[in-house]
Order: structure tokens, then C-alpha cells, then sequence
């Protein structure tokens, strides 16, 4: 092998790290600014503010200037609370851009979230707000060890055990490493005690034997598993497992999986609400009460001097009204407040026009038997495959039960997010299980109904969430942020959390921050 | 020599990034196969149809996408290719460089291909506008391009 080769070698294995830095960069790895409840105090009497959209932004900020003595309205589309905090179940009905209407027929207490699925330990704003709504929390899986990693075009379109293919690779890097170091190749690299420390330190990372080789032993096969597990009594010996070689591993791909639960944002401890991410949304809800009118679509937001008037029609009666408040926090998708009339300047109208939504499909599909942990002892976690369903993810909660259980059974990005959304719902739900079944041959035989949520065709937000490119970020990201006038915005496309909760959370506790500090330089009523 | 090391290992993880780690959204291979090969009746069919709907018909819900059947806009083949290659609001651009799209997981349509979705839109949905417009007069348009990502 050439030092070349060699090197590109760590860089996949250094690749989570490295790419974690690039990512930074593009904020798809920011920490929260999170630092505890906001401080709202000496708010002027009789100050007013209308919000618009009641996702975790809209709630969020309607929370704390409610509790900050603020008079706040929030106009909602939709006739629930939550926006894409959102999840389907069992008696739900969902119509889609299109008219194409699906009623869930999950059995009861099963569900699927269509949209935000996963909480990381450190998006501390909306678990924050989890806690003082009394919403109980419960572990995601990110990785499971045991769940899938699939190629159709390697080991025969077999899935593998990801424990396998991580310690598979990571094995055969170690013994590469380590007889590169032997070999004095990397002497002008790290000092002659150094080197003895990396080759300890190989032999430990990669499971290596006495001779610094990775091959069939039982030092292995406790990381990649047996062929036949240690047990009790007289058929107790265990028999370790033959690993694949380097090269089928190299060409599978597969090794492209093993950072998946890497990067900040997908570092355990993650989690979800328990029965549901709907849960915050519809705990937001009760405890904002009649401060939300649902079914009320703004079709014209105007400011002057004074105040800002939204303009909106009721959905379910079709008549208009108007709201008024002195100020105003919209957290209208920009999809949807691209084409609502709105009189603020050229800067925050170019920003609102520039941030492209991402397609994305999700399809939850209901199976007769929880097969997956059944015959596969898949607990949770994820399988990531290349087939265009990308993703199967397990349910992280009640385990063991029987009876019926639901898969995320596609999660979609990019072209073929979009072809998906081309399709109707029922053949998005039979695509997803035709390639699933590739996977999980019990499919077939168990499958029993499903749904499937494509987020351009999602009425209340036409696309996913906003795809800053670092371009777009650079020329208007705090021209969307700063007040203009009267009206700020905020949601997750007002964030460096992009598609993210967090952003969402974090970025109206910016705004209503700075609309404070100007209510109360304003003094009482403006 | 440390740094070099570290350099490139940086550009390794790098190039190989790019095919797809996991990002917010959890993609780890988007498969481009086929894209490069759709004509204007496909592109419409698998890719514009999600949001114009089947028949060109539009739909309409918190905001709306156009209705492109019989749309008087649509007469105009510089406006149409233009907001293809562009995008504008909620619809995407489809007029990125190819190793530009991933950054917002947009797709990336040739000029060829540009031309042959806008002829089939002008010719579709009760639309009769014009000639077949060429890859050459789409090229001659304003193209999207975002500089690289710095890193
Ligand atoms: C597929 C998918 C997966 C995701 N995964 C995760 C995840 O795992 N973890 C995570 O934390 N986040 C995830 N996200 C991102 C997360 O859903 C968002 O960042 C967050 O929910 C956005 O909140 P928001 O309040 O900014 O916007 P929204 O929730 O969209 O709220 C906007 C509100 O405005 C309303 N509205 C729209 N138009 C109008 C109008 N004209 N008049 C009145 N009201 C209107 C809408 O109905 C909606 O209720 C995911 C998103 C998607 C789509
Ligand atoms: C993600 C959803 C989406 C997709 C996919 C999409 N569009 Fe659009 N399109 C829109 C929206 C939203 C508008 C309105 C933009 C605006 O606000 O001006 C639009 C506008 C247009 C217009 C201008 C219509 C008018 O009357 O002003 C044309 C032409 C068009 N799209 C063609 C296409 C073609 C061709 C494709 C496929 C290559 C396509 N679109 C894919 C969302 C989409």
C-alpha cells in the first residue's frame, strides 16, 4: 500500500471528525445558544403582540411573552397546534396539497412522526420546554449495533449487521496502521514513543491480536459477534465468527453508515417524547389555550407607524378578519410567506425569496407482528440502505409488546424525495414496502396498512425545512433575522439549526428578546 | 509534516464527504441514477408533478403553487426557463452546477433538459405557446451559481 492509500484511509476513518468541521461551517452542527429562561421583565403595560403560526416557535414565544405580561394572539393555519411537531395516528386524517386525503388505520397507541422524530441531549431550549409542560421523554436510538447496513449492489444485496461492518473496518484499518508503523513508514510523522502508543492503541481500537492482526478470534468476534454465541452449561462454548475481508468491505460502501451516530447532533443521549413528538406541540397548545385561533390562513400582514394589522381568512367559514397588535413575530415557512403580501424593506423580502425547502418523505407502514424484533432482534435504531427508501427506522418504545407495531419504513431526501412526492399516497406506501421488503422479507407477509407524508405537499409549509447554501447565508441571513419596523421573524429557517427543533426554539427566543428591548425603550403603549 | 498529515486527511474525509454522510436529515446515499438520461415528459412526471400536481392543475393551502394548465405566463419561454434555472420562492432551482446541488439537495437539470420540460409545459395542460424552445437558447440565460462552500 502506498503512504497515499494510507492516508486516505485514515481520512475515512478521521471522517467523521473532519466532516463534523465542515458541517460546522455550513451550521448543521451549531450547539444551541440555550442558556436558560429568558428573562422577559418590565414589560410595558398594555403592549401588545401577534403571532403568527403556532409551531415551537410561534408557542414558544407566545409562552414567554404571555407570561411576560404581554398581550399575544397567535393566528394558526392548521386547526391544531404543533406545525411539523407533529404526529399521526390511529383515526387521524391528513389531506395533502392535491386533495389526496389518508386516514391512518394504526391500532391504538401506535403511531408515525412525520416530520422531527429525534431530540439531542444538547438542544437544551426545547427540552427546556419538554420539561416545564410536563412532557416525559424516553431514549432514541440513533445507532443500533444489530440494525442493518444495506446495499443493493454488495454481498449480494444482503444486509449486514452494522456491528459487523464497523468492526469489520475499523479491524482491518488498525492492522494496516499498525504494520505501516512497524514498518518505520510513519517515522518522519510521530516520535519513536508516540509510535508505541499508537500501536497500543491500535490493538485496542481495532480488536488486534498479540501479532497486531485482525482476523477470526474471539478477541473479534466481541466486537463483530460470534457465529455461535458463549452460553450456559455443556453447549456453552462459543465459536467466533469468520470477518469479511478488507476489500469487500471497501467496495460495499457500507463503511460510508458507520459515522452515522458520530456527529454532534446524533451523539447519544438522543430522545423522544414518549407516545408521540406530537406530544410538545399539543402540550403547547393546552397550556396556550384561547391564545391560538386555528383554522385562520393570513393572507396580508401590514405595518405603520403604530402597530401591524394581519389580514386573515377563516378556513372553516371563509369569512376575513383582521388582527392588530403593536408588534409582530412571524413564523410563517418561508415557502408560504414568500407569497403573502407583507410591507417590510427590499433586504428581508430578497432573504424571504432566497432559501430553497427541502423535499423529504416519510412513510410509516403497519406490520401484523413486530418481526423486526422478533426474528431479526432489531430494538430500535435505524438500517440505512441505498435503495431510495434510505432509511428503516425502528420504534424506540414498547418493546416486546404484542400485537402490532409501526415502521418508519422510507425517510427520503433529495431526487428521490422528489419522484416519491410525484406519486400519489398509496403508491409512495407500496414503493416503500416493495423496496423494504428487500431488506426484511417478512413484508410481505405482514404488512398491513400505511401512510405517507411528502413535505412539498405539506399545506401549512410546502417543503421540509429551509436549505441555506453558505452563499445564501452570507448574503441574507441577518437581513431575515433583524426587525424590520414593526415584525420580526422567527421559526427554524431563522436559525443555524437548520431543520432542527432547536432553531426553532431558540431563534424566537432571539427575537422576542430584541422585541422587548425595543417595547420597553418605546416605553407603554407605542 | 504533522500538518501536511492532518491536511490530508482533512481532503480525504472531505472529497468522500460529499457522498453523503449523515447530515440533519439523515440521507447517507441519494441515489442521481437515471436523472442525467429523463426527457421533458419524465422530468414533468417525476419531479414538477410533486408540487404543480398531475395535469398542471396547481394546488392551493397556507400559500399555493402555480397552476401551469392554461397559464397565460407560460407564453413567455425566457420567463419559464428562467424560473426553472433559477427558482424563486418555493420553487427550487433546478439550474445549479451539478457539484453545486448538494449543498441545498436541489437537482441539477441540464439546459437540454431545461428546454425539453418547458417545451413539454408549453405544450401541455391546454397550453399551446409557441416554438420548441433549444439547449443553446436556455444557455444563454443567467444560470444560478453559489461559490463552493469554504471550509
Ligand atoms: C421530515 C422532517 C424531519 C425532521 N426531523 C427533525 C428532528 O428529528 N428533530 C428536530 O428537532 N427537528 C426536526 N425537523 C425540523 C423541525 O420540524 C422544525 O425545525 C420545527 O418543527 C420548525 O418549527 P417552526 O415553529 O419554525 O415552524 P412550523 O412548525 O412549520 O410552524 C409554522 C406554523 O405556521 C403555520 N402557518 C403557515 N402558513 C400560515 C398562514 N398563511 N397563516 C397562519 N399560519 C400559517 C403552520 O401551519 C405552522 O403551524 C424535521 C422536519 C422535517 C420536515
Ligand atoms: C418544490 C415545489 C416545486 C417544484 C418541484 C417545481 N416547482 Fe415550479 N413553482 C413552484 C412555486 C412555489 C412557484 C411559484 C414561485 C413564485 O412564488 O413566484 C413555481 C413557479 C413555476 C413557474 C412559473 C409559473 C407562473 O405562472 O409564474 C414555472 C414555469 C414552473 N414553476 C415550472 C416548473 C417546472 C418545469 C418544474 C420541474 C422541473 C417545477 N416547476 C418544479 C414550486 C415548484
Amino acid at each position: 500500500m502506498t503512504r497515499r492509500e494510507l492516508f486516505k484511509m485514515i481520512g475515512m476513518a478521521a471522517g467523521g471528525a473532519a466532516m463534523y468541521q465542515a458541517m460546522s461551517t455550513l451550521g448543521y452542527a451549531a450547539e444551541s445558544p440555550f442558556k436558560g429562561p429568558i428573562d422577559l421583565s418590565g414589560a410595558p403595560k398594555g403592549a401588545s403582540v401577534l403571532i403568527l403560526g403556532s409551531g415551537v416557535a410561534g408557542m414558544t414565544a407566545a409562552y414567554e411573552l404571555r407570561n411576560a405580561g404581554y398581550k399575544v394572539q397567535i393566528l394558526e393555519y392548521n386547526n391544531r397546534p404543533g406545525g411539523r411537531n407533529w404526529s399521526i395516528r390511529g383515526g387521524d386524517s391528513y389531506t395533502e396539497l392535491g386533495g389526496y386525503t389518508q386516514h391512518c388505520e394504526f391500532d391504538k397507541g401506535l403511531y408515525i412522526n412525520p416530520g422531527p422524530w429525534r431530540i439531542p441531549y444538547h438542544h437544551r431550549g426545547l427540552l427546556h420546554y419538554c420539561k416545564i409542560l410536563g412532557v416525559p421523554i424516553e431514549a432514541f436510538f440513533q445507532i443500533n449495533y444489530n440494525a442493518y447496513l444495506h446495499s443493493s449492489k454488495a454481498f449480494g444485496g444482503k444486509p449486514q449487521r452494522y456491528r459487523e461492518i464497523k468492526a469489520d473496518y475499523q479491524g482491518h484499518v488498525a492492522e494496516l496502521l499498525s504494520k505501516a508503523t512497524r514498518q518505520h513508514s510513519l517515522d518522519d510523522a510521530i516520535s519513536k514513543e508516540d509510535a508505541e502508543k499508537l500501536l497500543e492503541s491500535l490493538r485496542s481500537w481495532g480488536a488486534l491480536d498479540k501479532d497486531f492482526k485482525y482476523g477470526k478470534n474471539l478477541t473479534s468476534s466481541e466486537r463483530r459477534g460470534y457465529e455461535k454465541d458463549p452460553g450456559g452449561g455443556l453447549t456453552a462454548v462459543p465459536i467466533p465468527s469468520q470477518p469479511m475481508g478488507l476489500s469487500d468491505v471497501l467496495d460495499s460502501g457500507l463503511w460510508q453508515g458507520i459515522p452515522s451516530g458520530d456527529n454532534y447532533d446524533m451523539q447519544t443521549a438522543l430522545f423522544q417524547p414518549v407516545g408521540g413528538m406530537g406530544r410538545i406541540g399539543e402540550a403547547f397548545g393546552r397550556e396556550l389555550g384561547s391564545v391560538i385561533r386555528y383554522n385562520s390562513k393570513v393572507t396580508k400582514i401590514e405595518q405603520s407607524e403604530r402597530g401591524v394589522t394581519a389580514t386573515y381568512v377563516d378556513t372553516a367559514t371563509g369569512a376575513t378578519h383582521s388582527a392588530s397588535a403593536d408588534w409582530c413575530l412571524c413564523t410563517i415557512p418561508l415557502p408560504v410567506l414568500a407569497q403573502i403580501p407583507m410591507n417590510v424593506g427590499q433586504k428581508m423580502a430578497a432573504a424571504i425569496s432566497a432559501v430553497p425547502y427541502a423535499s423529504a418523505i416519510k412513510v410509516g407502514l403497519q406490520f401484523k407482528r413486530r418481526f423486526w424484533e422478533e426474528d431479526d432482534h432489531i430494538y430500535g435504531g435505524i438500517s440505512y440502505t441505498d435503495l431510495p427508501i434510505t432509511n428503516i427506522g425502528y420504534p424506540n418504545c414498547d418493546y416486546h409488546s404484542p400485537g402490532k407495531g409501526v415502521l418508519l419504513g422510507a425517510y427520503i431526501w433529495g431526487l428521490n424525495a422528489m419522484e416519491f412526492t410525484a406519486m400519489t399516497p398509496p403508491e409512495r406506501v407500496m414503493k416503500a414496502v416493495e423496496y423494504g421488503s428487500q431488506i426484511h422479507p417478512q413484508y410481505k407477509q405482514e404488512f398491513d396498512n400505511g401512510v405517507a407524508v411528502a413535505w412539498h405537499r405539506s399545506p401549512f409549509t410546502m417543503g421540509c425545512y429551509g436549505m441555506w447554501s453558505s452563499d445564501a447565508r452570507a448574503k441574507h441571513y441577518e437581513d431575515l433575522c433583524r426587525i424590520d419596523g414593526r415584525i420580526a421573524l422567527a421559526g427554524e429557517h431563522a436559525s443555524y439549526l437548520g431543520g432542527w427543533q432547536e432553531g426553532g426554539v431558540t431563534s424566537a427566543l432571539d427575537a422576542i428578546g430584541r422585541i422587548h428591548q425595543r417595547a420597553v425603550a418605546q416605553g407603554s403603549k407605542a | 509534516m504533522k500538518t501536511r498529515l492532518a491536511l490530508t486527511l482533512a481532503l480525504a474525509a472531505l472529497s468522500l464527504g460529499l457522498s453523503g454522510l449523515a447530515r440533519a436529515d439523515d440521507s447517507l446515499f441519494t441515489s442521481k441514477e437515471g436523472i442525467e438520461h429523463a426527457d421533458g415528459a419524465s422530468i414533468y412526471t417525476h419531479i414538477c408533478q410533486g408540487c404543480h400536481m398531475p395535469g398542471g392543475l396547481g394546488a392551493i393551502g397556507a400559500g399555493h403553487y402555480p397552476k401551469l394548465a392554461g397559464d397565460p405566463k407560460l407564453s413567455s419561454w425566457q420567463y419559464a426557463a428562467f424560473t426553472v434555472l433559477n427558482g424563486r420562492n418555493g420553487m427550487p432551482p433546478f439550474g445549479l452546477p451539478p457539484d453545486q446541488v448538494w449543498e441545498t439537495r436541489t437537482v441539477h437539470l441540464s439546459d437540454e433538459q431545461v428546454a425539453d420540460v418547458v417545451n413539454y409545459i408549453r405544450t401541455h395542460f391546454g397550453n399551446n405557446d409557441g416554438e420548441a424552445i433549444t439547449a443553446a437558447q436556455v444557455k444563454a440565460l443567467p444560470h444560478p451559481s453559489a461559490p463552493p462552500a469554504q471550509d
